[in-house]
């Protein structure tokens, strides 16, 4: 680690590493600077030139993004001099841009439209009959959308492909006018984290296919979560909304930043479960494939419990929140039941990779070992109350709490799903991350938590 | 509560105490006050008698209003392109500025060439619209007006009033300028 000196950024003075880039320190500190292309995972490209700065002592404006501190700098950041020359590169930049803002997705998370209300706002001094026309609505492959009008060159894309997947599936063909991203004939984007160059993308170049058309994102409602892809226990954002008059749907997953677990992506099958998530829950208590009534169904489960008592075994599911996983242990202690949380069923080698993916796919599975919870089979047993665990067994007597719709026998109760509920998850790594509460259902299903306040009055 | 902002909060001096009125003998036997009400309404009576074609009001429905300008804002259309197709793409604007949020939108893909994006389907609840015109405002796409000089809605039920993108797409303006001015 290098020393530490203090630069002068608008007269104040900051402490900050020699020899880092200007850039990090004008976005940690949060001081207003545009940019395209530079991106804290991709390190300086020096591409778009937003990123102008005055440099005390040097004749032109300088790039922050490129631009490596040095003791006794000064810097300004704001100043009629500097907006003029970001103004000036912001109207090259929408020459040939389509502005298709009221057909394109990123619209409300756009950049270049942010940039345009704080440093555009001009009368364009070039008027052109015609602007340059490319593809729009190109399939890319892997959920992506590519519109070539729409892009800026920025190149995080490509140094996606390039420096994070190693796949190099994207490219900058032709010159000048004719520039463009593109795949290499006959190829498509195609790997496990495809998709998070739809967040890189500054623009509306690139856009989900899948979150494509389903809102507009100044609708959407953002609830801080973990997904539940795997043990590895990727931040994510929950984008969710209820319409007038409807439910509340999720209708994106992005990844949350968070530097000792995912940096800044997510997988593409992590980002895409929120769809499961949400088909084909279970609403209502169901007896043999029947559905009942709530009330029925607590005495039911009561009666169940109280005639079976010592010869229970209670199984968990590793993907439950820790202050579940907890409340069921101290009632089973209560009922001197069995636990168990089988293993074998969440272990996916195939899933594996070493970017972020991880082999075992149950969100909470460390807890499961921390607290000491047999992870082998169940023995054989008269009754089995089974919270969520995604295997099928076997008992005399079967009472299953569900988040899903599954054919299962004996009793069947909805609890509500992750996303419906608060708590806390440890991952792979030791790492221990709280969920925040995302989807409020019209109708709320029931957490394990109320289950068994009710199931023990 | 009132009791208390009246002694605590409001001091005498900002009270400005008004004396009542109608407690004469005169007021209180009504009849000179029911007296001069009848007057005004036997004045007009008979001014209106002497002069029937000139009276303001309008024996509305079997006359109509002729003086409907085209800023009337009256039951919103979607207008079309040059080929009659929709000119609307969707974007949520009107939705977005709508103050009763009684439009109610869905996107899908176009797939004939023309933008990329329409709306699947077009609701608006004529019942909750307050006829602001902020949609129309709002539309980047001229794609929705309130030109129709449609002022009078009737229907037997609720569901009646919540008029869907066919309805929408079949009234005509009532000023010319069919097509959407801003897409082609
Ligand atoms: S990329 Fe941004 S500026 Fe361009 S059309 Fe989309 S929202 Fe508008
Ligand atoms: S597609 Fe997006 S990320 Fe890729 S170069 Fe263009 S603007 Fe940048
Ligand atoms: S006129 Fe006003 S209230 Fe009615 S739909 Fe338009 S924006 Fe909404
Ligand atoms: S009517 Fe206009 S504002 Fe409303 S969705 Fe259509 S194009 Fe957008
Ligand atoms: S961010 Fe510095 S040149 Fe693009």
């Amino acid at each position: 680690m290098s020393e530490m000196i203090d630069i002068i950024v608008d007269s104040q003075t900051y402490k900050v590493e020699n020899g880092s880039l200007l850039i990090d320190l004008l976005i940690r500190e949060k001081i207003k600077v545009p940019y395209f292309c530079y991106h804290e995972s991709l390190g300086a490209d020096g591409n778009c030139r937003m990123c102008m700065v005055e440099i005390e002592g040097q004749k032109r404006p300088q790039i922050a993004c490129d631009t490596l501190v040095k003791p006794g700098m000064e810097i300004r950041s704001t100043g009629a001099n500097i907006e003029k020359v970001r103004t000036n590169i912001l109207e090259l930049e929408l020459i040939n841009h389509p502005v298709d803002c009221p057909i394109c997705d990123q619209a409300g998370e756009c950049s270049l439209q942010d940039f345009y209300m704080d440093y555009g706002l001009h009368n364009t001094k070039v008027t052109i009959a015609q602007k340059v026309k490319h593809n729009k609505h190109i399939d890319l492959g892997s959920n992506v959308m590519l519109d070539q009008e729409r892009c800026v060159l920025c190149a995080r894309c490509t140094r996606f492909t390039d420096q994070i997947t190693h796949t190099h599936e994207l490219g900058i063909i032709g010159r000048g006018d004719e520039a463009r991203v593109s795949t290499m004939p006959g190829r498509k984007l195609d790997n496990p984290y495809a998709m998070n160059v739809v967040d890189l993308c500054p623009v509306g170049a690139l856009t989900s296919k899948d979150f494509r058309f389903t809102q507009r994102v100044w609708f959407l409602k953002t609830a801080n979560s973990v997904c539940h892809g795997c043990a590895k226990g990727c931040n994510i954002y929950i984008d969710h909304n209820i319409m007038k008059y409807k439910d509340d749907v999720i209708y994106r997953f992005r990844p949350r930043r968070n530097d000792a677990v995912n940096g800044f992506f997510m997988c593409d099958e992590g980002r895409l479960s929120y769809k499961e998530l949400q088909e084909n829950r279970l609403i209502s208590p169901l007896l043999n494939g029947e559905e009942i009534d709530e009330k029925e169904a607590i005495v039911k489960a009561k009666n169940l419990i109280e005639k079976c008592k010592n010869e229970i075994t209670i199984i968990i599911d590793a993907n439950l929140y820790t202050e579940e996983i907890e409340a069921i242990l101290a009632f089973a202690k209560e009922l001197g039941a069995r636990v168990c949380s089988p293993k074998e069923i969440y272990m996916d080698e195939s899933f594996q990779d070493d970017l972020l993916r991880c082999a075992n796919r149950a969100a909470n599975a460390q807890t499961i070992e921390r607290l000491g919870i047999d992870t082998n089979e169940p023995n054989p047993s008269n009754l089995i109350i089974n919270f969520n665990h995604p295997q099928d067994f076997k008992a005399t007597s079967l009472i299953s709490f569900l988040t899903h719709n599954r054919p299962c026998s004996g009793l069947s109760l909805p609890i509500a799903a992750y996303s419906e509920n608060e708590g806390t998850l440890t991952n792979i790594d030791g790492i221990t991350q709280k969920c925040e509460k995302a989807v409020y259902k019209n109708k709320p299903i029931p957490t394990i938590l109320e289950y068994l306040q009710k199931v023990r009055a | 509560m009132s009791q208390n902002m009246r002694e605590g909060s409001i001091t005498s001096d900002r009270i400005k105490v008004t004396t009542r009125h109608g407690n004469s003998f005169k007021d209180k036997l009504y009849l000179p006050a029911i007296y001069d009400g009848v007057k005004v309404t036997f004045k007009h009576l008979f001014k209106n008698l002497n002069n029937i074609n000139e009276i303001d009001t309008m024996r509305y429905p079997e006359e109509q209003p002729q003086d409907i300008s085209s800023r009337y804002r009256g039951l919103h259309r979607l207008t079309h392109r040059a080929d009659d197709s929709i000119a609307c793409v969707a974007c949520f604007m009107c939705s977005t500025a709508c103050p009763a949020k009684c439009i109610f939108i869905e996107a899908t893909t176009r797939e004939d060439g023309k933008d990329e994006k329409m709306p699947a389907s077009f609701f608006i609840d004529t019942l909750e619209c307050v006829f602001c015109g902020y949609c129309v405002e709002a539309c980047p796409c001229d794609a929705i007006r309130m030109d129709t000089g449609i002022f009078a809605l009737t229907g037997n039920k609720r569901e009646d009033f919540v008029m869907n993108k066919e309805q929408l797409l079949s009234y005509k303006g009532a000023f010319g300028e069919e097509c959407s001015c801003a897409r082609d």
